[in-house]
């Protein structure tokens, strides 16, 4: 009886390996095959852009907050070299470009964190902002739409958030628009 | 006569009481209308990120002035003005990092020495209406007096929400 029970073992635990494997390999397996096989988005060609300025509706956001993710997505976005023009909210040469697409940014939360916390627990103290961005064109229809969020989580004083959401906001323009076609000489 | 002569030594000092008293104060007035130094954060054309300099509000233009290179903004293309509070390491930069490695839990330590600041923050728009923030650290109470200084000289500022500034 003993010898039959230890047979059996090795067909119990394969059998178990197997249903593991179609309980929670197969479904995420197929997820990433589906992700692989479903084409990425093609991406969208535009000679200029506008930012808007950083709305904080249902959120209370420090004014240098505001201003501070404004001036660094202005910055970054221009690194990245997918535009040929890039406005500021306002500007009225925005208005004569002809493939102009705009760019929204609403805070959806925003954590203060506190850079002391930070400084002394390393763990505490985050500071964190997330931002809905979307991209429209000039009829105002979406092109694409994604949350970001800037952080600062172990160095740095709490604006420097700022700078990793402009960053984020950069990483996003990057990935959805073509670069720009080089001048003919 | 000894009447008047003593009234008048009594009156004497208290005129070079009031002078000594007085004097500093108006100086400090005088000095805290000129300039201001503060820390450039961003936003200002031409200017590098946390550049230090000196801030002066005269009658149509706040200038920055950062060793030779000096930044105007006028006062009419300021569309908002708004204060807030904040704190940093008194040993910042790169030290202040270093010090984050130092033993024993001393750079720690060392974070929990902040000094606290202000922080200004103005809106305003270039010639072709684009909008532009500019934000500046003062030393902590200077915040308020730049800003009354440039409400004073013409520039829109919008009433002080009710809102948390962050904890630092």
């Amino acid at each position: 009886m003993k010898l039959r029970s230890k047979r059996c073992m090795p067909i119990f635990f394969a059998a178990g390996v197997l249903l593991f494997a179609a309980l929670f390999i197969s479904p995420q397996w197929s997820a990433v095959a589906a992700q692989a096989s479903a084409a990425p988005p093609a991406p969208i060609h535009a000679s200029a852009l506008q930012i808007e300025q950083i709305r904080a509706e249902d959120v209370k956001l420090p004014a240098e907050f505001q201003m501070a993710m404004y001036e660094h997505v202005i910055e970054e976005v221009e690194k990245t070299r997918r535009f040929q023009h890039l406005y500021r909210d306002g500007d009225r040469d925005a208005a004569n470009a002809a493939d102009l697409v705009t760019l929204k940014c609403t805070v959806t939360g925003f954590k203060p964190g506190s850079a002391e916390k930070r400084q002394v627990t390393t763990v505490a103290g985050k500071t964190s902002v997330t931002v809905h961005l979307v991209f429209t064109d000039k009829n105002g229809q979406k092109l694409a739409e994604n949350d970001v969020q800037g952080k600062v989580q172990f160095f740095g004083e709490n604006l420097r958030a700022t700078f990793d959401f402009g960053k984020k906001v950069a990483a996003v323009v990057r990935q959805d628009f073509a670069p720009m076609k080089p001048a003919k000489a | 006569m000894l009447k008047r002569t003593r009234s008048v030594f009594l009156l004497a000092p208290l005129f070079v009481a009031a002078a000594v008293v007085s004097s500093p104060m108006a100086h400090a007035q005088d000095k805290a209308i000129t300039t201001f130094k503060v820390h450039h954060v961003i936003g200002l054309q031409a200017i590098q990120h946390n550049a230090k300099g000196q801030v002066m509000v005269t009658k149509d233009s706040l200038t920055f002035s950062s060793g030779p290179t000096k930044s105007d903004l006028a006062i009419n293309s300021i569309e908002d003005v708004q204060t807030g509070a904040d704190s940093q390491r008194i040993i910042g930069g790169t030290l202040g990092a270093l010090t984050m490695f130092a033993p024993y839990g001393s750079g720690r330590f060392l974070s929990l020495f902040r000094s606290k600041i202000d922080t200004l923050t103005i809106e305003y728009r270039d010639p072709n209406g684009g909008l532009h923030g500019a934000i500046f650290t003062l030393p902590q109470g200077q915040a308020s007096m730049l800003k009354s200084q440039l409400v004073a000289a013409g520039a829109k500022a919008s009433p002080v929400p009710a809102q948390e500034a962050p904890k630092s």
